[in-house]
Parts: C-alpha cells; sequence; structure tokens
C-alpha cells in the first residue's frame, strides 16, 4: 500500500478526541497475520517491486527506488582518482555508528592499526537514536532459546539459524563487554549494581528480555563509543569522509575505499588489508513514500557499494516501518515514539476510540493494521495529516508519573508538537525504520567478497522479514565484535597486489549487457534535503596540499 | 512566514520549522551541522542564536529549536576539547583509585572558577558546574548522574574558560561508575550458565511459526 494512496478521509481531531473513552475493549484477535500484512504492508506496495537484473542477486526483489540504486553506475572513475593521496592502513571501517566503532575497537584491541571514516560526525547515526533498548535473555523464566525462536518466528522464519544462534549466545557477553566499557543499565526498582537489571518486554517476544538505559539507550551506547573509539591510540578517526567508492585488486577482493573529504573538497584514497561496512541503513530513501525516523546518513550506500563489488543480498525487499511515528506536525512526522510507550501499556485507538490490533503484535502487524485503518477511513486527520491515536492519557491515569518518569524522549518529543501527552492522545502513522534485509554475511561477518565485512544495520539474515525490538542494538554489538575480529585477523592471497576500480569496469559492462542506463549514480551520500552537490563542492577544493599535510588535516576533523 | 538569518543567509520559512530545516531552504547544504535530524540526541546541529530583542547570544540545538522572526544564527563547527584528556579502558575497573584517575586525567577540574558558563551554555539545561564540582570532590556517582541526558554537544566545552571538558569529564564519571560498580548478579549468573556449558542453543528445534 502506498500512503499516496490513502485517502485523506478520516475523522476529524475533534470527533476522535470526543470518542476517546480510555475503557476501550480489547482489540479483535488475530489468527492469521498474512492477509492483512499482505494486503497493507508497505513491502507488498501495489507501485511494486523491482526485479534485480544485475549483481549477485540479480532475480531478486526490492523497492524499485532501492534497486535504481543498487543498479546505478559508480560515482568516479580512473580519471578522478589519478593522483590522489593515498592513506594506508590495516583494518578501514566505514561508518561511525555503533557497528563501526565496535569493529573498530575490536580490530584496535586485537592490535591492528585502524582507520574509521564516517559521513557526518563520529556518532551521528542511527545508534544514538536508539530509545527502546537492546534485547538480552538474562532472566531466570528466558533462555537463549527462547530468544532464539522469538528472534526467528518475529522474522517470519527467515532468518539464517547460524546467525541467529550466534546473534542470541553472544548477548549476555555482549551487555557485560558494553558495561566493561562503561555503559550503563537501568536496574530493577530498589536494586542497587549489583542487583538484577531492569527488563522491559517488547513486541513478539515471550518474556521481558528488553535491557536499557532510560528511554535513551542508543544515546547511553553512542557516547560510550565514540569516547572509547576517540581516545584508542591504534584508531585515527575522519569525519565527514564519506565513502564514495571501494577499491578492488585483480583478484575481485576489497583492498581499500576511495572517500571525499567534505573538508577538502577532493578524494582520498585509502588502502588496507581489510575493510569493515557499517554504513547502517536506508531510511532516508523515504522508500514508497513514507516518512522516516531515521539520521540524515542513511541513505544505503553500503548496500550498494558491496552490491556493486559482488556481495550478495538477503532480503533486500523487506523493510521495517515503525508502527508509531509521530503523525502531527508536518515538521515532527516520521520521528519515532518507541515501542516503550506500547510495552509499558499504551494503546492504540482509530478515530472512532476502539482499540484494532494487540499492540504488542510484531511490528509489522501492528504497522499493517495503522494503515488499513487509515486506509479505510477510521484514522484521525488534524491539519491533513492521518494517523491514529496514541492513548497516553489512559496510560497516565493507569500508572500515574510513568510519563515524566519512564518516557522522558516521548514526552520531549510530544512537547516540541505542543502536546501535553497527559492529556492529550499522540497521534502516530507507520514512519519507514529499519532495513530488515542487507549484505548476506557467515557468522564471522565475512562477505562473499574476500576482505569485506559487514556488521550492523547494513548486513542481512538475522531479522528475516521483520526484526523485533532491540534485537538491532544487540547484532551491532555482537556482530561489531566479530566483524572486527575476523578483519583484524583476515590475510590476503595477494597482498601487495593492485588497488583500483577493476570491479567498476566490469559492473558497467554489466550494465551495459543489461541495458541499464549508466546515467543514475550512486551512492547517494546525502538526500536530496541536505542539498549537497558533489560536483558543485569539488569545484571548491584547493590543489595545494601535499600528502602529508592532507593527512594531518584530515586526522583533526 | 517567518524571516531569520543563518549563517548569513537570509530565510523565510513557515511557522514552526526548526532551524535545520530553515537552513536547507536558505541554501545551506545539510553535510556538517546535522545527524539525527530533530531528535535533538547528536548534538551536531550546535548554533549561537540571537533574537531580537535580546542583547545576549545564546546556543541551541538547530534541529530542535523553532524559528523567530528576526534570528540570527550560526553553526558552530566541532569543538574540539584543547588537550584530549586521555585515558585507557584499563582505567575504569578499579575504584579505589577512581578518584586518583579523575585528577589525573581532569586536573583542571579543581580549578573551576564557578562562572556558570558551561550551565547558560548547556542546550539541554543539565547542572553541568554542579555535576563538574561533584566529580572533582570525589563523588563520581552524583556527577555519573548529572550528566545523564548529556548529548555530548560540546558546546560546555567551548564556553568554559578553564579548559575542562565538563562533558567529558561527566562522561568519564559515568564511564566509571558503570565499568567499576555495576555487576548484574542475573546476567553473571547467565554467563556462568553458558561458560560452563549448562545453556545451550538448538538452532534446528524451531519449526512452527506460533509457540
Ligand atoms: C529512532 C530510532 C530508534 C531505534 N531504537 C532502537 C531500539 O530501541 N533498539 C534497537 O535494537 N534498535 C533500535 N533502532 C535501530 C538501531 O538503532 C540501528 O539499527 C542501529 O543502531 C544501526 O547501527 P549501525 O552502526 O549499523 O548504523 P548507524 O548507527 O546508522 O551508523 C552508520 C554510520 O555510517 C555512516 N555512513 C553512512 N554512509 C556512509 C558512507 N558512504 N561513508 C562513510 N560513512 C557512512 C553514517 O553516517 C553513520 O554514522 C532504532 C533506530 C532508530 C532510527
Ligand atoms: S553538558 Fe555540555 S556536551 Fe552535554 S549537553 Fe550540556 S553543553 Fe552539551
Ligand atoms: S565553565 Fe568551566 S570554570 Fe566555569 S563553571 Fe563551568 S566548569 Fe567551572
Ligand atoms: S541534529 Fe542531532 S541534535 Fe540536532
Amino acid at each position: 500500500m502506498n500512503p499516496t494512496e490513502i485517502p485523506a478521509a478520516g475523522i476529524p481531531w475533534s470527533e476522535a478526541i470526543a470518542a476517546l473513552d480510555g475503557g476501550s475493549a480489547p482489540p479483535p484477535a488475530i489468527t492469521d497475520a498474512q492477509p492483512l500484512l499482505r494486503h497493507w504492508h508497505p513491502d507488498h506496495s501495489a507501485g511494486g517491486p523491482r526485479r534485480l537484473a544485475v549483481g549477485a542477486s540479480a532475480g531478486q526483489d526490492c523497492p524499485a527506488a532501492l534497486a535504481d540504486l543498487l543498479q546505478a553506475d559508480a560515482l568516479i572513475d580512473d580519471i578522478d582518482i589519478a593522483g590522489c593521496a593515498t592513506v594506508s592502513t590495516e583494518v578501514l571501517v566505514i561508518g561511525g555508528g555503533g557497528a563501526g566503532c565496535i569493529a573498530a575497537l575490536t580490530a584496535a584491541e586485537a592490535g591492528a592499526k585502524v582507520l574509521l571514516t564516517t559521513k557526518l560526525g563520529l556518532g551521528d547515526s542511527n545508534t544514538v537514536m536508539a530509545e527502546g533498548g537492546i534485547q538480552c535473555a538474562v532472566g531466570a523464566e528466558d533462555s537463549l532459546q527462547t530468544h532464539f525462536e522469538d528472534t526467528l518466528r518475529g522474522g517470519q522464519m527467515a532468518g539464517d539459524r547460524a546467525l541467529v544462534a550466534a546473534l542470541v549466545g553472544d548477548g549476555p557477553a555482549s551487555v557485560r563487554w558494553l558495561i566493561e566499557r562503561g555503559m550503563t543499565f537501568d536496574m530493577e526498582e530498589g536494586q542497587g549494581p549489583s542487583g538484577r537489571l531492569r527488563r522491559k518486554r517488547a513486541g513478539g517476544t515471550r518474556v521481558p528480555r528488553i535491557l536499557s538505559f532510560r528511554d535513551v539507550t542508543g544515546l547511553e551506547m553512542m557516547r560510550v563509543l565514540r569516547e572509547a573509539a576517540g581516545l584508542h591510540p591504534r584508531i585515527t578517526v575522519w569525519n565527514r569522509s564519506p565513502v564514495v567508492e571501494l577499491l578492488s585488486d585483480e583478484t575481485g577482493g576489497c583492498v581499500g575505499a576511495v572517500i571525499y573529504s567534505l573538508h577538502l573538497h577532493r578524494f582520498v584514497l585509502i588502502r588496507a588489508r581489510s575493510v569493515v561496512m557499517a554504513t547502517g541503513g536506508a531510511g532516508r530513501l523515504h522508500l514508497n513514500g513514507f516518512p522516516t525516523s531515521n539520521h540524515l546518513g542513511a541513505t544505503a550506500d553500503g548496500l550498494v557499494l558491496a552490491y556493486r563489488m559482488g556481495a550478495r543480498l538477503r532480503e533486500p525487499d523487506s523493510f521495517q516501518y515503525h508502527p508509531t511515528g509521530i503523525a502531527w506536525p508536518p515538521a515532527l512526522r516520521g520521528q519515532l515514539i518507541s515501542e516503550a510507550a506500547r510495552s509499558l501499556g499504551a494503546t492504540l485507538v482509530n478515530g472512532h476510540g476502539h482499540r484494532f490490533v494487540d499492540e504488542l503484535s510484531p511490528r509489522d502487524v501492528v504497522a499493517a493494521a495503522i494503515l488499513r485503518e487509515c486506509g479505510e477511513g477510521r484514522g484521525v486527520l488534524r491539519d491533513g495529516c492521518v494517523g491514529v491515536l496514541l492513548d497516553t492519557p489512559a496510560l497516565e491515569r493507569a500508572r500515574p508519573g510513568i510519563l515524566k518518569t519512564t518516557l522522558v524522549t516521548l514526552c520531549h518529543l510530544a512537547h516540541k508538537a505542543g502536546i501535553d501527552p497527559a492529556r492529550e492522545p499522540v497521534p502516530v502513522y507507520p514512519t519507514l525504520h529499519y532495513q530488515n534485509g542487507g549484505i548476506a554475511i557467515g557468522t564471522d561477518g565475512g562477505t562473499e567478497v574476500p576482505g569485506l565485512y559487514c556488521a550492523g544495520e547494513v548486513s542481512g539474515g538475522i531479522h528475516g522479514r521483520n526484526r523485533l525490538m532491540g534485537n538491532a542494538l544487540l547484532e551491532l554489538v555482537g556482530f561489531g565484535r566479530r566483524a572486527g575480529a575476523a578483519a583484524a585477523a583476515f590475510q590476503p592471497v595477494r597482498p601487495s597486489g593492485r588497488a583500483n576500480l577493476g570491479h567498476v569496469q566490469e559492473w558497467r559492462r554489466a550494465l551495459v549487457a543489461a541495458g541499464l542506463p549508466l546515467d543514475v549514480k550512486a551512492p547517494v551520500l546525502f538526500p536530496p534535503i541536505a542539498g549537497f552537490d558533489l560536483a558543485a563542492d569539488r569545484a571548491l577544493g584547493r590543489s595545494d596540499l601535499s600528502a602529508r599535510s592532507l593527512e594531518a588535516a584530515l586526522q583533526v576533523l | 512566514m517567518v524571516n531569520l538569518t543563518i549563517d548569513g543567509r537570509p530565510a523565510s520559512v513557515p511557522e514552526g520549522t526548526t532551524i535545520v530545516l530553515a537552513a536547507a531552504t536558505a541554501g545551506i547544504a545539510l553535510t556538517t551541522n546535522v545527524g539525527c535530524m530533530g531528535q535533538g540526541v547528536c548534538g551536531a546541529c550546535r548554533a549561537l542564536v540571537r533574537r531580537t530583542g535580546e542583547p545576549e547570544v545564546r546556543t541551541a540545538l538547530a534541529c530542535e529549536t523553532p524559528v523567530e522572526d528576526g534570528m540570527q544564527v550560526s553553526f558552530l563547527d566541532r569543538v574540539a576539547p584543547r588537550r584530549p584528556h586521555a585515558y585507557s579502558e584499563t582505567d575504569l575497573v578499579d575504584g579505589w583509585t577512581a578518584y586518583e584517575r579523575v585528577l589525573a586525567v581532569f586536573p583542571e577540574a579543581v580549578r573551576c572558577r564557578h562562572c556558570s558558563g558551561c550551565d547558560r551554555a548547556c542546550p539541554k539545561g543539565l547542572e553541568v558546574q554542579k555535576g563538574v564540582n561533584l566529580a572533582a570532590s570525589g563523588d563520581i556517582a552524583g556527577a555519573a548522574a548529572v550528566f545523564d541526558l548529556c548529548v555530548m554537544c560540546n558546546l560546555c566545552v567551548a564556553a568554559c574558560p578553564e579548559h575542562i571538558a565538563p562533558n567529558h569529564l561527566g562522561l568519564f564519571a559515568r564511564r566509571l561508575a558503570a565499568a567499576g560498580t555495576q555487576r548484574p548478579a542475573d546476567l553473571i549468573r547467565r554467563l556462568h550458565e553458558i561458560t560452563s556449558g549448562a545453556m545451550t542453543i538448538d538452532a534446528d528445534a524451531c519449526t512452527d511459526k506460533q509457540p
């Protein structure tokens, strides 16, 4: 279903508020969610997925807008990098979110010299925005097996069992690793630092399993990781240096990357023994016209670059639309209201004041149900923005004080929207949130391309066709460590081989053979709203910098 | 429409727009001073703001601040602390020497002159100065609590005449408190069950969609 097709019909705000009585009956039970998903989930959008014609996953479907980028031509040519300064490192990490920092730290702790290059500033990422928390089976009534099964079922049985087992089995050690680096977790009420961890329930899980720091878990995680990576003597960080292409050797292995320095307005080559791709997700592509909860840099760059080099994709047609993005006002539309509100008991009601879905069903089901309510005219309209209502006043009445103490971020967002959540419900509508699939990896984060590892949201196979809340943060820790360790240990077959754009030439031949256009270029680096134009930006460059002063200049920023 | 100036460029945008979105309409490329785009958690959009009729310049996170008529805004680049205040993970574990570490890594902390520059600079309204003073007097847990919602925008770094880097001190206190004292009993028991082989995963066991 495409939101542009959703009729702007619905129940006016004032009528919906009047219909809200807080004592609404339980929602109808869903025995088989498949018809609901098929009809209303945006993955099955009427606009139609596109079948990939070239690359290692030719024959697979994915959203048309993403297919255009996956099958695009490179941004650069040999001529652009002729004479460019070249810098060498052992491990190159691309992306400064949680997965990137953890891979960098792990590789550095294993003794490798690491260069971490990132598009925005270190830590400006989806990771810092995570609110709800991280899954880890620590409860006495919980087990690794239960977590394993919940994850597999949540993903509609499409996940890779070995990857899911690795994810879940790493959980407790991952949380310990985070605490050792100085991350704080909430403890159960009245318990000191050696008591029991506080656990919240997530949609699609049988037992409470979400560990958190208030509702700013990602902020707490990211500021610790950013500091740790920034202070590590073997890690060099380049901010404002998006990767525009990978470098290959004559065997097709990945041996580095080309970055564009937004500061120096020029390309720089990085040669590396191995590369960890940790560029995160794709929310800023606004697939199917949806708003997004993602940070500005989430433009699928890593997916595009790894695919061009020969990596395979998994579930590239499966995206998570978080059920509760804020629906109004327009300036904030798409920003996230964490699942924590529903975990704590907040209900969703339509314009008639009726609940319509079990709020803790898997996210794809809740999102599809909201789109159904809106599509069938039971949504709520405010200034032309359609949505349903998150009944925060009822939650506050049932558990006085809970909004202020536990849902700090929700209150903060509501305040910016001019809503008092204790007295008024918050209008919500699904927001493009997470890339369920991604680059296919093994349990060490390795891809089909020798020397290229992936970790975090860019990789696929763990979450199947639907990710459970809290499993993304868990993934980036466990697989960030796995990829970092494997990249540090990797030894190339031909260590002193070439490093060039050989794979791009091959790619172009494949595009031409498939009759695909060469005028679409990718990765996009920045979404249109950022107003970034590579050609115009390059024109600002200086040509009088020596290689040495250039390297120094890159490190300062 | 609201009219304002951002980095010297005029912008005219509807009421309710944030400064960051206004910057985009003014033709400023959003490649540096933006990250989370409105959640107010990454600290990248730090800015100086002067409002009409106000003599002083204030600090703000531009993605969270709505435009006002006559506003003058300039974005601040990443502020790096003068000194790196370097330490390593091994500095975090021993609670008995935590205070020594604080004094050694942040020697400037005891020289706080109580100018409140950091408090005024903090867009999150944290009691930064109090946190610095708590850390400097050895109350690590107290200092850690003050900085619980710090987004590391570094505006307090820019404001501090003593180069204390208050937020980095606060984060050091947080990391010391967590790494040095947090030992959850349930996590430790589960780790033991896993390392002893008592808890394993049968990856072939789950074949049904419904539990
Ligand atoms: C609002 C929000 C709330 C969430 N809440 C939760 C939660 O409660 N629990 C949970 O488990 N998950 C949550 N998630 C999902 C989770 O935060 C992400 O999936 C996860 O943090 C991704 O981590 P990452 O390191 O892979 O990517 P990111 O953290 O996004 O980092 C990727 C980095 O790569 C950089 N980059 C991108 N392209 C390039 C390029 N070409 N060159 C160089 N660098 C590049 C980006 O700028 C960014 O810094 C949430 C996500 C959002 C958006
Ligand atoms: S304490 Fe400093 S870094 Fe933290 S939010 Fe306040 S001003 Fe920003
Ligand atoms: S700005 Fe520096 S010197 Fe002034 S009160 Fe804050 S910490 Fe102390
Ligand atoms: S853009 Fe992240 S705090 Fe403003």
